[in-house]
């Protein structure tokens, strides 16, 4: 891209800046519109946004004259992206212990540990985030001191309603960290996941009576309440042996099972995709950084697509969830399809989490969505114009109000808001 | 293929050089094929941007360019590479990096970065920690990195001295050690030391007892290098005790080591640089410096590089105004930006880095070109690692450490294909035996290149 035309594209994104009011109706015209529900893009197409959901998308539609008409032709419009794991709402920042509500780390509490009770919307993670084209988001528990690290929430980035559905899955970690936890080997772990599932399963409160290291009542409840729920179970795993582990252990509960991290799913991605199991992907963990991820490699995640397994993707980093792109943009460079990784972004992840009426631009859907100015997954992108539940976002966050005070440093200091 | 003359007069000098001094550098340069790459696109590491470039790689150094266009003759003997299409850096030099110190795998025995013992640890060398088997060193060859620094960790107000590696599979350290680059000494601001030492009820326990701290270090090193050259000179009859720590800091103060401080806050940085004023020496850069941009104007008077992230935010308070623009504005400024990696990921992905540093900027209408973006990772990396005259650019005469692409390097799809270091080609994505495996990655399920 030449100087003048960047200098052009950011200066209709300040544009933008200036222009992003409440508005009913909006229509975005002329754009490449990926709806991820079809297989193939519409060239110079309108979507038409109203109440919050899109209304119609298509090639020649006439836009009502009281709709907000936004030209963009040249655009990339794609449906808003999901990060599949992070801690938005619970983490401002890492190493301050009191603005980070995502792990347990003495309480005994375990199963029943409800992120949701803890959420900050007016976290400055969000609008950093949303800019760069995050629109929802799973917020989970860290690994704490249980196998079991709790239950997790589905956010909106958007302005409206943070929380959008509390106790979505429960998440855990089979490994080395949680072994440890469990008196030293692996095999406890299972042991404890395996016996607290089985009770759970008849557990009565009257009749509960635990022992020295078992669940509370208020765990078992939890833990029952999820088995009845029907949402997923989410194990973060590395090694190929703990992964087929987990596979037995949700088959044995009737559970749908979740793989997070998975370095290395590659290895026995038939047996994920014949348990009709999904996995969360994070493409950078190329490295043998334990010696349960010794089989990592970069292309997990095509050759977990590739067996039919569900792809979704993770920066694992909420700060920079904005990232995803780039980390699915990877994937691609590592034989992934590109289409495969828009919709492990969107349509594949809604899915995967049970969000109805997002991940697809179709009538009907929320109108989640983004414009680039190119390749969503190019580095040299960015968002134009972020738009969640038909509303088009401010483009500006904590960072670029501290970006907008230091561009000249010769102007007098402080006062700028 | 053939030795050159280069290489074996290069593997002479080592030798010697091995027998004059203990811990030098014994790299020998492999054998080189001379290589003419044709018609190639490529960024020069120095702001510049070639078209269509004849680039010919010969005795281990860069022996020729062309620009737009214009070609030169085939080579008698040696190959020939098609780089239409293709674009050609100078190898990418990470000057922040652990690899070798906290390793893959990432366990107790293995941790090996910081010697959180005491605030002030000048006496240890980081590369008496560098283990060369780390599998990570091969991953980030596979990134196109031909040279990376080693810095001890950020726990001490001075962390000891750091070490320039050629990314080579080797041996040993000694093999890796980049001939004739400097050595570094580290010093850290901020949450670090004052955290690891405050908790443990001694000093530094305050952002204030942090530069106490460095003060008085200095003051101490200010009289044993006196007391040193007074012997030197016959005005006093026997020299100060030696003192390894003292060592590092005189020779910090004499120039010869060069000072890489790890620091957030612009604030603090101001600091910094009245205590490098007080005691006469030189800061070569801030590192991590997230807030480099609120001060870029004070980083360019003084001639200070900073070394950061593309985007790392938040993960703590003093790096929680990190900004996406940060380089494009110490860059904008006239000071020396540099992303650096700090991590055994990143380390593999620099290109992506200074991709997404250089599109804040723009989004933000800043005009940025790719080229000067580029420099970001290669030529001025090399200037704060004081081996400039040796590598960062592709210039003729430098030594042929370079990159070929398969397509615009700031692409998210690019590959390195092939990557040199002193002429011979250590890394060929095409070819599995010209992709490194480390002891360590041999007979487990995935080895080397298939990462």
């Amino acid at each position: 891209m030449s100087v003048l035309r960047a200098a052009k594209v950011a200066m209709a994104s300040l544009v933008w800046l200036f222009m992003a009011p409440a508005w009913a109706e909006l229509a975005i015209v002329g754009a490449r519109v990926y709806t991820v529900a079809e297989p193939e893009p519409l060239e110079g197409a309108t979507v038409l946004i109203a109440n919050g959901r899109i209304e119609q998308v298509g090639m020649d539609l006439s836009v009502p004259f009281e709709y907000r008409r936004i030209d963009a032709e040249g655009k990339i419009v794609t449906p808003a992206f999901i990060e599949s794991y992070s801690h938005f709402g619970l983490i401002e920042i890492e190493a301050e212990a009191t603005t980070n509500d995502a792990a347990l780390l003495e309480h005994p509490l375990g199963p029943a540990f409800d992120v949701s009770l803890a959420l900050n919307p007016a976290s400055t993670l969000i609008a950093v985030n949303r800019m760069d084209g995050v629109g929802r988001a799973i917020t989970a528990p860290r690994p704490g001191v249980d196998p079991l690290a709790g239950l997790a929430a589905s956010v909106s980035l958007g302005t409206g309603a943070f929380l959008l559905e509390p106790k979505t899955a429960l998440f855990g970690h089979i490994g080395a960290a949680s072994a440890e936890l469990a008196g030293g080997s692996r095999a406890a772990v299972m042991q404890r996941l395996r016996r607290a599932l089985d009770e759970a399963a008849r557990f009565s409160p009257s009749r509960y009576r635990p022992g020295p290291g078992d669940y509370s009542r208020h765990d078992m409840a939890a833990l029952k309440a999820f088995l009845r729920s029907g949402k997923p179970l989410v194990l973060a795993v590395e090694r190929a042996a703990e992964i087929q582990q987990a596979i037995s252990l949700a088959d044995d509960h009737g559970l749908r099972l979740i793989v997070l991290g998975g370095a290395e799913a590659w290895r026995v991605r038939d047996a994920l995709a014949a348990a009709g199991a999904a996995v969360i992907v994070r493409t950078h963990d190329n490295l043998p950084r334990s010696f349960e991820t010794l089989g990592a490699r970069l292309d997990n995640a095509a050759l977990l697509h590739e067996a039919g397994v569900d792809v979704v993707f993770t920066a694992a980093e909420t700060h920079n969830a904005r990232n995803l792109r780039q980390l699915a943009g990877n994937a691609v460079a590592y034989g992934l399809p590109w289409s495969a990784a828009l919709d492990g972004l969107t349509r594949r992840a809604a899915q995967v989490w049970g969000m109805d009426g997002v991940g697809t631009l179709t009538p009907g859907s929320r109108a989640d969505l983004v414009i680039w100015n190119g390749d969503p997954l190019e580095l040299t992108t960015w968002a134009e114009q972020v738009i969640i539940d038909g509303q088009a976002m401010p483009m500006r966050s904590r960072q670029t109000l501290l970006f907008e005070r230091y561009r000249d440093l010769s102007k007098p200091y402080g006062y700028s808001r | 293929m053939r030795a050159s003359v280069g290489a074996l007069l290069a593997a002479l000098h080592t030798g010697l050089a091995l027998a004059a001094a203990p811990y030098e550098s014994t790299y020998v340069p492999l054998p080189t094929e001379t290589t003419l790459i044709r018609g190639v696109a490529a960024f020069t590491g120095d702001g510049k941007v070639l078209d269509r470039a004849d680039v010919l790689l010969e005795d281990g150094r860069i022996a020729a360019i062309t620009e737009s266009g214009a070609t030169l003759a085939e080579p008698a003997s040696g190959r020939v590479i098609d780089g239409n299409g293709k674009w050609l850096t100078p190898g990418i030099i990470d000057v922040h990096s652990h690899l070798g110190t906290y390793p893959s795998p990432s366990v107790a025995s293995t941790a090996d970065g910081n010697e959180a013992t005491g605030p002030n640890t000048a006496e240890v060398w980081v590369e008496h920690s560098v283990w060369p088997q780390d599998p990570q060193f091969g991953l980030a060859l596979a990134g196109g990195v031909t040279t990376l620094h080693i810095l001890p960790g950020s726990a001490n107000l001075f962390g000891g001295r750091g070490v320039t590696l050629k990314n080579v599979p080797a041996r040993t350290m000694q093999g890796m050690k980049f001939p004739g680059a400097p050595q570094s000494l580290k010093m850290a601001c901020g949450e670090n030391p004052k955290r690891v030492y405050g908790e443990r009820m001694q000093a530094p326990m305050t952002r204030m007892g942090n530069v106490a701290g460095y003060r008085a270090a200095w003051a101490e090193a200010a009289a044993y290098r006196d007391q040193r050259q007074q012997f030197e000179s016959g005005e006093a009859e026997a020299p100060p005790d030696r003192n390894l720590a003292l060592d590092t800091l005189a020779a910090v103060l004499d120039g010869e080591i060069l000072v890489h401080n790890h620091c957030y806050r612009a604030d603090e940085m101001a600091v910094m640089m009245d205590i490098a004023e007080e005691f006469g020496y030189a800061i070569t850069a801030f590192h991590h410096a997230t807030e480099s941009y609120k001060i870029a104007d004070l980083l360019a008077e003084a001639g200070i590089c900073s070394a950061v992230w593309a985007d790392w935010w938040g993960f703590k308070l003093e790096a929680f105004d990190g900004i996406t623009q940060n380089a494009a504005l110490i860059d904008a400024a006239g000071a020396c930006a540099i992303i650096h990696s700090d991590s055994e990921e990143l380390i593999q992905r620099l290109n992506q880095e200074a991709a997404k540093a250089m599109t804040a900027g723009r989004r933000m209408g800043m005009a940025i070109s790719d080229a000067q973006a580029m420099s970001w990772i290669t030529g001025n990396a090399a200037k704060a690692l004081g081996i400039a005259a040796e590598t960062g650019t592709l210039s003729v005469g430098k030594a042929a450490d370079a990159v070929l692409w398969d397509r615009h390097p700031f692409s998210v799809y690019a590959r390195a294909e092939r990557v040199w270091i002193d002429g011979h080609l250590y890394y060929d994505r095409s070819d599995p035996l010209r992709q490194p495996v480390s002891d360590f990655d041999l007979g487990q399920t995935v080895a080397g290149g298939e990462r």
